[in-house]
């Protein structure tokens, strides 16, 4: 499953960097996180409760490794997602591109796998929900962003 | 194969039930449970407690609309698919309707499954929304001590999601009396009948006097996150005399500016597009063959 696009976010590209490094703010980005610690400089690891329509308690443990860092412009993420429910596991890319004097334009792709039971019964679905989680994650993390950076409040 | 745990209410009144929602905020509501209960015995779903629906008669059935709906049906939100299917009132007053309930599942599950059950649910492949949106149906929902109605277009937010408040139900839902002079069609294509359709569009086209297009719905499923407006093309199609051009261009439209379809494993987004242009055109003209 391929998932990319491009979103403009407020602020210059070195801003943007240092507010995405925060684990905080990363967890903004990723729909129902309700946890995510950086136990190392390039690794993140928590919890991600995901629930659409009649799927109420999907729960995945989650960890993200940045590699390929280069600051102020691009990273790249593995991501390993487990859960009783199945597994997401994959790779994305991200990069920072300045707009303007004052904005950025973060263009990303990731290409993940699902499988297990999720994949098994939820196959149909799996495109617009990851449609459906990538904007809920970007618009939630520009709300963070701006709050963050004092502009519109949160 | 079996679910976790789960409380069991079985009220005898909508009352009752409307109270027991509003007392357990992790309380769902059990209609048909063609779709819940799969959901939980896989356990993607584990509801607190369900409230069964099954015996409150007053939400069962349909009838003729009355005073100022005149020629319109009104229906309960427990009324089996199969008793759409078997009544004649569906049949001459909402024909778009008994047009498409075929094409839902199988018999054994429109025995069971419910139209309120199938718009609370809000799957993005499901029929009965999109046909409801197409007819400009309102639903009428209620929670305890209030009721309001919003028009089906309105209540279909986003994948599995609906206007509906923790504590609601919807308890009725109203299809307006085919206007003079209107035409229907319900399309759809799956791998197998009974199969999550690939693609589906429900068609309603109304022609004024002089036999121009005076309102066009075109609904479609299956082709993102619920039932989608197909607005530019309905917008081509208003005030053109309705040819087969007109509605080529109108299909066309569909494919290309008006959905987004996702791509699975059975079909690619490419694909569901050609679907979608294909199914728009056979269903438009159908529509318009039998305007009357």
């Amino acid at each position: 499953m391929i998932v990319e696009g491009t979103y403009p976010l407020p602020g210059t590209p070195p801003v943007i960097w240092d507010l995405l490094m925060d684990p905080d703010v990363l967890a903004k980005a990723m729909p129902g996180t309700k946890q995510l610690v950086r136990i190392a400089p390039d690794r993140y690891e928590g919890v991600m409760r995901v629930g659409i329509g009649p799927i109420t308690a999907a729960e995945f443990d989650l960890a993200i490794t940045l590699t390929d860092i280069r600051p102020p412009e691009s990273y790249a993420m593995q991501i390993d997602g487990k859960g009783r429910f199945g597994f997401t596991r994959g790779t994305a890319q991200v990069e920072l591109a300045a707009e303007g004097a004052t904005e950025t334009v973060m263009r990303y792709s990731a290409d993940l796998q699902v499988g297990g039971k999720i994949a098994a019964l939820g196959q149909r679905l799996l495109d617009s929900v990851s449609k459906l989680l990538t904007r809920q994650g970007l618009e939630a993390l520009n709300r963070e962003l701006n709050r963050r950076l004092g502009g519109e409040p949160a | 194969m079996k679910p976790p745990a789960f409380e069991y209410h079985r009220p005898e009144t909508l009352d009752e039930a409307l109270a027991l929602l509003a007392e357990h905020e992790d309380a769902k509501p059990l209609a048909g449970g063609q779709s819940l209960i799969p959901a939980m015995n896989f356990r993607l779903a584990a509801p607190a407690a369900l409230v069964d629906l099954g015996r409150l008669t007053e939400l069962r059935g349909l009838a003729a609309a009355s005073d100022k709906e005149a020629g319109g049906v009104r229906f309960g939100a427990m009324t089996t698919h199969a008793a759409l299917e078997t009544s004649p009132l569906v049949a001459q007053r909402a024909p778009l309707l008994a047009e498409t309930i075929g094409f839902v599942a199988h018999p054994q599950i429109r025995n069971r499954g419910t139209l309120g059950g199938s718009l609370a649910h809000a799957d993005p492949a499901a029929e009965l929304p999109a046909v409801m949106v197409a007819l400009e149906a309102t639903l009428t929902l209620q929670r305890a001590g209030a009721e309001r109605r919003v028009p089906a277009e309105q209540f279909f937010t986003g994948l599995f999601a609906t206007a509906l408040e923790p504590g609601e139900l919807v308890t009725a839902i109203e299809v307006p009396p085919l206007p003079a002079r209107s035409g229907w069609a319900f399309e759809e294509m799956a791998r197998r009948h009974g199969d999550y359709a690939l693609v589906g569009v429900a068609v309603v086209l109304r022609l004024d006097p002089a036999g121009r297009c005076e309102n066009a719905r075109v609904v479609l499923l299956s082709v993102g996150d619920g039932p989608v407006l197909a607005r530019r093309a309905m917008a081509a199609l208003a005030g053109q005399a309705v040819n087969a051009e007109v509605i080529a261009g109108a299909a066309e439209l569909v494919a290309s500016e008006d959905i987004d379809p996702p791509s699975d494993i059975h079909a690619s987004a490419a694909y569901r597009r050609q679907l979608a242009r294909v199914l728009t055109r056979r269903a438009l003209t159908r529509a318009l063959e039998r305007v009357r």
